[in-house]
């Protein structure tokens, strides 16, 4: 069934890992000019935009130290919301898409657990997931060393897992809302708007005071907060998100299980 | 019940889509080796029925047993072959991989016996799933629903898409699992579809089993037209007073009438002349399939309103 289930998601599988693959090698390879001409970025960088959006972005900070290019290019926005988005598709595939398209019906009819049979389909989307976000990584790393970026493998390594286990965590939520619901668009929307509303959060939302506490609620916090590019694995906020994940899979399996099929 | 187990147990079984209805209280016992017909027009509760059985979706009220277990126990799915009302195929992997697929989920089919299907059934399993004709896609349904030689065939509206050719050949494997004491369950909307194959046949309609009937039954109970024509001109006083017969014209060397049922009285009547030619009508078994359905129809009507 997991492989099965894997050859269904494979084309989507290939095709975000050759984007996401390609965004990588384009971005940090710009490092190379950017790290000619410091004085040209640093200052630039900042100019160009407006506060608001310098807080999105996370701050800018520091552009042209490598790791702090990295962050800002890659780690910070683009990278997450791009594995995300591949998180969401995929997780679709699991469940709720066929489910709408009536391939679903056979699959509950074999001798197989409601539960297991979600565990085994959500097996799948965690291997692909690992696989994209592992071919990334190693695109990641080779580039950073092409252009001598003087980030170490263990610090990307640990940047990557938070994108791993972040992209994890909203698939499951995406698979969760579809297997409650049957349908793609709910999961797609909690999963939107949860997305965007944690990154808001965390980010310009957290010079509101009123809204500081928001960011507990964000899986974005304890993605980034702990800096991984400079201070390596942040064991403790990466727990959390992956018990988040644990707790919402489970979720999934009971809804999953009382539920009517295809109607 | 004689000691034997039924193939499928509803006790009760109701269920309702919210306000709406989909079944209501269906008591029905399909016994082993049987081949079962359910009948009903389009929207009656025919899937509903079958989803229930094979714990698709979880009844309102009541409960169904499958081959002696509750069907909410997995297990007892890997004896049953199912072929769904609307099959849904998608995808570029090839149409022999996926019956394969499901095989090995159900604990194995003996090798050969797809390919054994796909050659009886003229169905070509090297197209991608996602472009199979509709004819095909059925009759990849039919594969997966027959290979591993379960006990329990639920099939629902199983000729739909087939040929009138493949039509014959699948009902002749209907009744080779018969012969080999298996169980068949099948729905149709029109009973000429499954009254040849069939050993009951049951009527539902608007959510509710109307009828129950042996096919058997169902013909003896059928009207007929009849003719008989004779080698001289018979005596009109020879068939009069005959039992079962109606609307009988004698005219010369020929008889017209209507049976009621088993045409035996007018047979034993003919036989004592020299019969030299005999037409009869099939019985018309849609007819009284249609009774049954206005009949109960007025009735429930009735009951509709919530």
């Amino acid at each position: 069934m997991i492989a099965k289930t894997l050859r269904e998601y494979r084309r989507a599988l290939i095709g975000w890992t050759a984007g996401i693959g390609a965004y990588m090698v384009l971005y940090v390879s710009v490092y190379a000019s950017v790290k000619e001409s410091p004085e040209v970025y640093g200052p630039a960088a900042l100019a160009k935009f407006p506060e608001g959006m310098r807080d999105l972005l996370g701050g800018l900070q520091d552009f042209t130290s490598g790791p702090g290019y990295l962050q800002t290019t890659v780690y910070q926005l683009f990278l997450p919301f791009l594995f995300l988005a591949c998180a969401m598709i995929v997780a679709n595939r699991a469940l709720a898409q066929p489910e709408e398209a009536g391939t679903l019906e056979l699959l509950v009819t074999l001798p197989v657990s409601r539960g297991r049979l979600l565990l085994r389909r959500y097996a799948a989307l965690v291997i692909g997931l690992a696989a994209v976000a592992a071919v990334t990584l190693l695109v990641t790393w080779a580039m950073a060393e092409a252009v001598e970026m003087e980030v170490p493998f263990g610090r990307i390594l640990a940047a990557h897992t938070g994108v791993l286990l972040l992209g994890l965590f909203f698939g499951t939520v995406t698979m969760a809302v579809g297997a409650a619901t049957g349908r793609k668009g709910p999961g797609m929307a909690v999963t939107g708007v949860w997305a965007v509303l944690g990154y808001v959060a965390v980010t310009a939302g957290q010079s509101v005071d009123a809204l500081a506490w928001l960011k507990w609620l964000s899986p974005f916090h304890y993605y980034g907060s702990g800096q991984p590019l400079y201070n390596g694995l942040p064991v403790g906020d990466y727990l959390v998100l992956a018990g988040a994940t644990a707790v919402l899979a489970l979720t999934a399996v009971l809804a999953f299980d009382r539920r009517d099929v295809g109607v | 019940m004689t000691g034997m187990t039924a193939v499928v147990r509803a006790e009760g079984l109701t269920k309702y889509y919210g306000r709406r209805r989909g079944l209501e209280d269906l008591d029905l016992e399909i016994r082993p080796g049987e081949i079962f017909g359910y009948l009903g027009p389009n929207g009656a509760g025919k899937t509903t029925t079958i989803r229930l059985v094979l714990d698709v979706i979880r009844p309102t009220r009541g409960q169904v047993h499958v081959l002696g277990a509750p069907s909410r126990d997995p297990s007892v799915r890997a004896r049953i072959g199912y072929l769904p009302g609307e099959l849904a195929l998608e995808g570029r992997e090839k149409a022999g991989d996926y019956p394969r697929f499901l095989g090995k989920a159900r604990g194995g089919v003996p090798p050969g016996r797809i390919e054994a299907l796909a050659e009886r059934l003229d169905a070509d399993l090297g197209v991608p799933m996602g472009r199979l004709s509709k004819g095909n896609r059925q009759k990849v349904g039919l594969i997966q629903a027959f290979m591993h030689e379960p006990e329990l065939l639920i099939l629902d509206e199983p000729t739909s898409g087939l040929d009138p050719l493949m039509q014959q050949e699948f009902l002749a494997m209907v009744r080779e699992v018969r012969a080999s004491g298996r169980t068949v369950l099948m729905s149709s909307h029109v009973l000429a579809e499954v009254e040849d194959v069939s050993d009951r046949v049951g009527i539902v309609r608007a959510g509710r089993l109307v009828a129950v009937e042996d096919v058997s039954a169902l013909r003896e109970k059928a009207v007929r037209r009849v003719e008989l024509h004779f080698d001289a001109p018979v005596p009109p006083e020879a068939f009069h007073g005959l039992p079962g017969v109606r609307d009988l014209r004698v005219e010369g060397a020929s008889v017209r009438g209507t049976v009621d049922g088993r045409p035996d009285a007018l047979i034993k009547a003919a036989a004592k002349f020299t019969v030299v030619h005999l037409a009869s009508a099939p019985p018309d078994l849609e007819e009284i399939f249609l009774t049954y359905y206005s009949d109960e129809g007025r009735h429930d009507d009735r009951q509709d309103a919530p």
